[in-house]
């Protein structure tokens, strides 16, 4: 009975009394495990077939990603990958962290924001590289108006800017909410019968959710990238007649 | 205090109202696509997912206005 009591322990109080340092811990536990995946995953990569279960789950996983990945930017959103997998990878190991564990790191809003200014300014680096500096600020101010209409270029460049601050609270606040909502409901779910842990009941639609925030954020992600590296409009046209189903159906 | 307790619920629930049933047009429209043109699925799938997330973006602002409220509670 005390180990459950212990188990049902509200997270949100557990997080008042320990400032900072169960983040720390579990964010470094996820480092841990997502490394060891890898290592385990690399070893098999020299053979011909790959017969290892770790390197057969994340060349699915690659592929799932790929596909999704040049689906929304088309077939040149394939050297993005790595960055996607990379955050796909801690946030699911993050999430499914809270059905197993006592504290989620993914549940508190300052690693979230970390990450949001990761990706963000990931995308801002992307965005640079594939259009110059001067063109990637010239991106900010929509499409080319003539005469005294340049105002309201200007207007669309201070608008632009906003947006693209609020992307860290959007990313940020929506993992957060998804990950401790759960947890909330969790918690309030147990208290109704002391003892009892009704809440293990939502576990099924918590793993869901852990599962589509990662797919979100990435797919976000891809969508940021894809509007930040895009060349103006008739090279836009042209990307469109370069994508091909073809590709993605040969590596699924 | 009171009050703080009701505005919180009815902020919830208002906001869980209206998010699904705009996430349920949202989804049927999706899935009625997906059924008509499934060769089209994949990027309906995606697109669909990105309207259903920025729908859900909205209840979360409520959801976390209500969690710092509960804070004025005790």
């Amino acid at each position: 009975m005390d180990l459950l009591q212990q188990l049902n322990l509200p997270l949100a109080e557990a997080a008042e009394k320990e400032i900072g340092w169960n983040i720390f811990f579990y964010s470094g536990l996820v480092f841990a495990i997502v490394l060891v995946f890898a290592t385990l995953a690399k070893k098999d990569l020299k053979n011909r077939v790959f017969t290892s279960l770790p390197t057969r789950l994340a060349e699915h996983l690659y592929l799932f990603l790929e596909g999704m990945t040049v689906n929304v930017i088309g077939p040149n959103g394939k050297k993005y990958v790595p960055f996607l997998l990379a955050i796909w990878t801690f946030i699911f190991t993050g999430n499914i962290m809270g059905l197993l564990l006592q504290a989620t790191p993914t549940a508190d809003w300052s690693l979230n924001i970390g990450m949001a200014v990761i990706t963000v300014v990931y995308v801002q680096y992307e965005g640079i590289k594939a259009n110059g500096l001067l063109g990637h600020i010239k991106h900010f101010s929509g499409p080319k108006l003539g005469g005294f209409m340049i105002l309201v270029s200007g207007l669309i460049f201070v608008v632009e800017i906003v947006s693209e601050c609020m992307k860290l609270v959007s990313l940020s606040l929506r993992l957060y909410g998804n990950i401790e909502g759960g947890h909330i409901v969790r918690s309030s779910l147990d208290s109704i019968i002391a003892g009892v842990p009704i809440g293990g009941l939502l576990l099924p639609i918590k793993f869901f959710t852990c599962l589509i925030q990662a797919f979100v954020w990435t797919i976000l992600t891809c969508t940021y990238l894809s509007i930040a590296t895009s060349h103006g409009h008739d090279d836009e046209h042209e990307g469109d007649h370069g994508h091909q189903p073809a590709l993605t159906e040969a590596h699924a | 205090m009171e009050n703080i307790a009701i505005g919180i619920g009815l902020a919830v629930g208002i906001a869980g109202l209206g998010v699904g049933i705009g996430q349920g047009l949202a989804a049927n429209g999706g899935l009625q696509g997906m059924a008509r043109q499934p060769e089209a699925g994949k990027q309906i799938n995606n697109s669909m997912l990105l309207a259903l997330v920025f729908l859900e973006l909205v209840f979360l602002l409520t959801f976390v206005l209500g969690f710092l409220l509960m804070g004025k509670i005790h």
